[in-house]
């Protein structure tokens, strides 16, 4: 199950946060992503990349903690999708898919003429995709 | 004899030139915005909207007879017809639907189901009061205008304001004459 996603700008400001967990644990969940953020420089200041990965958007597991899983993504304009997952069974091709489709939702959002770029996402139709997508993840390979 | 006049606008929309739907939406887009921020009123924006499209449409209804084949049409229902069927798929690739004519004869609506303007569009708490495609009732306004017809168009039903379909409603307020001696040569 994820219970946190994030869209942050390429100046590591926050452009859009939302927690999927019923209790009073978002301050931490934040938390977590404020610190995964370290770990997205430290995969863009030392590239490995070379050949048919140099494009690659998908970052793969940022790190582990006892009870989550970060997963990142990183746009070719440095925006960075988080997600942080309490599965402990997760398979990469879901992942990247959710990313695949997440960023779509992302465009969208960012196509609208009334957004301001840079600035938080407020707009309530990309809040929605986004809980469908999150609400749909792993359940292809489930059901 | 007249070329019987084509009942859909496909054949026309296949053979002129297009522009990618998305460089469209985000330049309308992008052009409402600014003048948001240039105008501050919505009112004005709305004001604004109409009257460019109104200038579009006195130039577009030229376009219109000389690539469309349409011939005069006889009453107020067809020209409804022409526009929905031939001129919204000519120019925006959609077709619309006339519906709900009143007892006279003299207004009518039409329905959009889909409105490639308004792709990606939310609109903010702020702009509540907008009219963002202002501009096609301009346009119908205009064009209706160079072919004798004084018309009100306004809108009635906005899916950006929540609404299930888009809905212009088109009034006939009367026909203005031809104003220099027509002779017809058949």
């Amino acid at each position: 199950m994820i219970v946190c996603v994030a869209v942050v700008g390429h100046q590591n400001n926050p452009l859009y946060l939302q927690s999927f967990t019923a209790a009073d644990d978002a301050l931490k969940l934040h938390h977590i992503i404020h610190c995964s953020l370290d770990v997205v420089d430290e995969r863009v200041n030392n590239p490995k990349k070379s050949g048919p990965t140099l494009n690659e958007t998908f970052l793969g597991m940022l790190y582990p903690t006892e009870n989550y899983k970060v997963y990142g993504y990183l746009t070719n304009t440095k925006v960075k999708f988080l997600m942080v997952t309490t599965d402990l069974e997760v398979k990469d091709a879901d992942v990247r898919s959710f990313f695949r489709k997440f960023h779509a939702a992302f465009v969208d959002a960012v196509s609208n003429p009334f957004h301001v770029p840079g600035k938080k996402i407020t707009s309530k139709i990309f809040a929605e995709r986004i809980s469908g997508i999150v609400k749909s993840f792993g359940s292809v390979t489930a059901g | 004899m007249a070329p019987l006049a084509p009942k859909t606008g496909d054949a026309v929309f296949a053979s002129i030139d297009r522009v990618n739907a998305e460089l469209f939406t985000l330049t309308y887009g992008a052009m409402v915005r600014q003048l948001l921020t240039d105008l501050e009123e919505v009112d004005e924006v709305n004001k604004q909207l109409d009257q460019m499209g109104y200038n579009i449409g006195i130039r577009l209804i030229d376009e219109f007879l000389a690539k469309s084949n349409v011939s005069r049409c006889v009453d107020f229902k067809e020209t409804a017809d022409v526009i929905a069927k031939v001129g919204f798929k000519m120019f925006l690739g959609v077709a619309a639907a006339v519906t709900n004519w009143d007892a006279e004869g003299t207004s009518f609506s039409l329905v959009l189901e889909d409105n490639p303007l308004v792709d990606f569009v939310e609109l903010p708490d702020t702009c509540q009061g907008l009219h963002y495609c202002n501009i096609l009732s301009g346009v119908i306004r205009g064009a209706l205008e160079m072919v004798s017809m004084k018309t009100e168009v306004t809108w009635v039903r906005d899916m950006l304001h929540g609404d299930d379909a888009y809905e212009l409603r088109v009034k006939l307020l009367k026909q203005v004459p031809e104003e220099y001696p027509y002779k017809d040569d058949e």
